[in-house]
């Protein structure tokens, strides 16, 4: 299991892959749209899902305030129409993963429970 | 079900044996008593007590001077003591236990008013893997956000909610006894204001002024000395040797005084008198305890304690003596548990017995009777119920020895009706400590039982 599907480390093991591929990621987050409503790509996952809502109870209180007045104002601008001022965008180095490292600690938990619940001991003797 | 071939189990039957042979084997010129005491050492800069009486499991304690007296803010301890086993940088808190059921081990933390225990029971062999654990433990426990609100609160709140009136009149009796230090309660009530102060973050401060070489000691029953040495030395070295900040400790000073606390569920009242510290040389308080006695050793009968035969008096209400030994003070107390009434009653009679007693009512075999019941209290407290252990590393991070079992025994047997009778006299002379919790419109006063508060 892991947070989403991704190529990521494959390509960030590759120095000149990982700088190819660049400008192509950053056109790709901001054609997305997501950034135009003041998202980040964290506040894109499923979060109908037992394990996502484990990892957001672990926000702190700021992360998840902020998080919600995100997808409320998106959420607004979606019924309208509209999309934020240009200023308002979320920057690229503002869209950083808050939720999904929390996220991949509860799958690395839940994956630990399973391969220790259906272990088999071999005796020494 | 998969049967062994019978060679093998025939072989694995002769080496058990030959194991337990071993283990039992005891050469003609050998001493015939196990060792009772436990033999202090330093091992790597670390405190070590140990005890080996060659059985087949081993007690491995750490016994850490962070007791509710050390606390700098309400709650730490029983944080510290909720945060113990869990995820250390290491491995996942599941990881350890189901490792340690794997081995059959226990993991057990507990604390007292003077230290905290974390205390590990497992099979001989398993020491390196037990030593390792509790090392990792102290040293490198990660504290996390998530598991202080996911487990540890709720570890908290729930104990707090197990709080009855015998724990809360005990801790109301400290609190007027010593007010701050050993007066801080053994578990803070569901009303107490310890939110504001509790947290990962705090507690984490806490364990690095107090898991640190100089705070701690390793008490160790049933594990080898060769054993200890070589491995405390290697996974200790985590362990820092100085905390970066010390902890403030007060002497205790006994004050004494009177504390009433309605609860609608349960009733109790302690009587709580100055008592012998731990190591003090007061052996008449420890005979004047056997004799107070409470709970009866035979069936069918209150015994010959004065309590259980006060208790008589009224059904529906047990009394008990206890006296709690810390490092620098103890305190005797009386505690009477029951119905309000009967409560009201017992408290009566109980301050007419121990009268009786100052006023050298105290028959020659009563007195026998008492010093064995004070000498088996002792015995079976070091060997039995663990208390010992405590003891032993309570001894030590406060810097004396540990217990000796031999010399205690003989001051037992020294202690007359006199000594025992000035003993009693001083305690209805002094101040009392006395708390009531429950239906406060029938418990009674100090002053209605006759002490001086």
């Amino acid at each position: 299991m892991s947070v989403a599907p991704s190529f990521y480390n494959a390509v960030s093991k590759r120095p000149w892959l990982a700088n190819m591929l660049k400008p192509l990621a950053g056109w790709y987050a901001n054609a997305a749209g997501y950034r135009q409503l003041g998202l980040k790509a964290d506040d894109l996952l499923v979060e109908e899902d037992e394990a996502v809502l484990k990892a957001l109870g672990r926000l702190s209180p700021k992360e998840s305030y902020d998080r919600i007045y995100r997808i409320r104002r998106a959420t607004q601008l979606s019924l309208q129409q509209k999309i934020l001022p240009k200023n308002e965008w979320t920057k690229a180095e503002e869209d950083v993963p808050y939720l999904s490292p929390i996220l991949a600690q509860v799958y690395a938990e839940a994956k630990e429970k399973h391969a220790l619940d259906t272990l088999t001991v071999l005796k020494k003797h | 079900m998969i049967c062994r071939p019978a060679l093998s189990r025939g072989s694995q039957l002769a080496l058990r044996r030959q194991g337990a042979a071993k283990l039992a084997q005891r050469g003609y010129a050998a001493v015939a008593s196990p060792k009772a005491s436990y033999e202090p050492t330093t091992i790597a800069g670390v405190k070590v007590a140990s005890r080996d009486d060659n059985g087949p499991t081993t007690r491995l304690a750490i016994v850490a001077k962070a007791g509710t007296r050390y606390e700098p803010l309400p709650g730490l301890t029983v944080g510290l003591e909720a945060f113990a086993f869990k995820n250390t940088q290491k491995r996942s808190a599941l990881r350890i236990n189901r490792e340690t059921e794997l081995l059959g081990g226990q993991l057990n933390a507990y604390h007292t008013r003077e230290a905290l225990v974390l205390q590990a029971n497992f099979l001989r062999e398993d020491l390196p893997y037990f030593t390792e654990l509790l090392a990792e433990v102290l040293s490198q426990t990660r504290y996390t956000t998530h598991e202080y609100h996911e487990e540890v609160v709720n570890v908290i709140r729930q104990k707090q909610a197990k709080l009855d009136a015998a724990a809360i009149a005990l801790d109301a009796a400290h609190s007027v006894a010593f007010h701050n230090g050993l007066g801080a309660p053994l578990y803070p009530t569901p009303s107490t204001p310890i939110s504001s102060y509790l947290d990962e973050n705090s507690v984490a401060a806490f364990a690095d002024a107090t898991f640190t070489k100089g705070t701690i000691a390793v008490v160790a029953d049933g594990a080898s000395e060769s054993g200890l040495s070589k491995w405390i030395e290697p996974f200790f070295k985590t362990v820092p040797a100085q905390p970066s900040s010390a902890l403030p400790a007060a002497a205790s000073k006994y004050y004494g005084g009177e504390q009433r606390i309605a609860k609608a569920s349960g009733n109790s009242v302690v009587l709580a008198f100055p008592g012998a510290a731990l190591g003090a040389n007061q052996p008449e308080t420890a005979v004047l305890v056997g004799l107070l006695g409470g709970e009866s050793t035979i069936k069918w009968s209150p015994g010959f304690s004065l309590l259980s035969n006060a208790a008589t008096a009224a059904p529906g209400a047990t009394a008990n003596a206890t006296n709690f030994a810390y490092s620098d003070a103890g305190l005797l107390t009386i505690q009477i548990n029951g119905s309000a009434g009967a409560v009201r009653k017992v408290a009566e009679e109980s301050v007419k017995a121990l009268r009786s007693v100052a006023e050298g009512g105290v028959s020659q075999e009563n007195l026998v009777k008492a010093i064995a019941k004070a000498k088996f209290n002792l015995l079976s407290g070091s060997e039995v119920s663990g208390t010992g252990l405590v003891h032993a590393g309570a001894n030590l991070i406060h810097g004396g020895k540990p217990l000796q079992v031999a010399e205690t025994i003989k001051a037992l047997e020294g202690v007359n009706a006199d000594k025992l009778k000035a003993a009693a006299k001083t305690l209805l002379e002094g101040k009392a400590s006395v708390a009531s919790v429950g239906d406060l419109h029938v418990l009674p006063f100090a002053e209605d039982l006759g002490l001086k508060v």
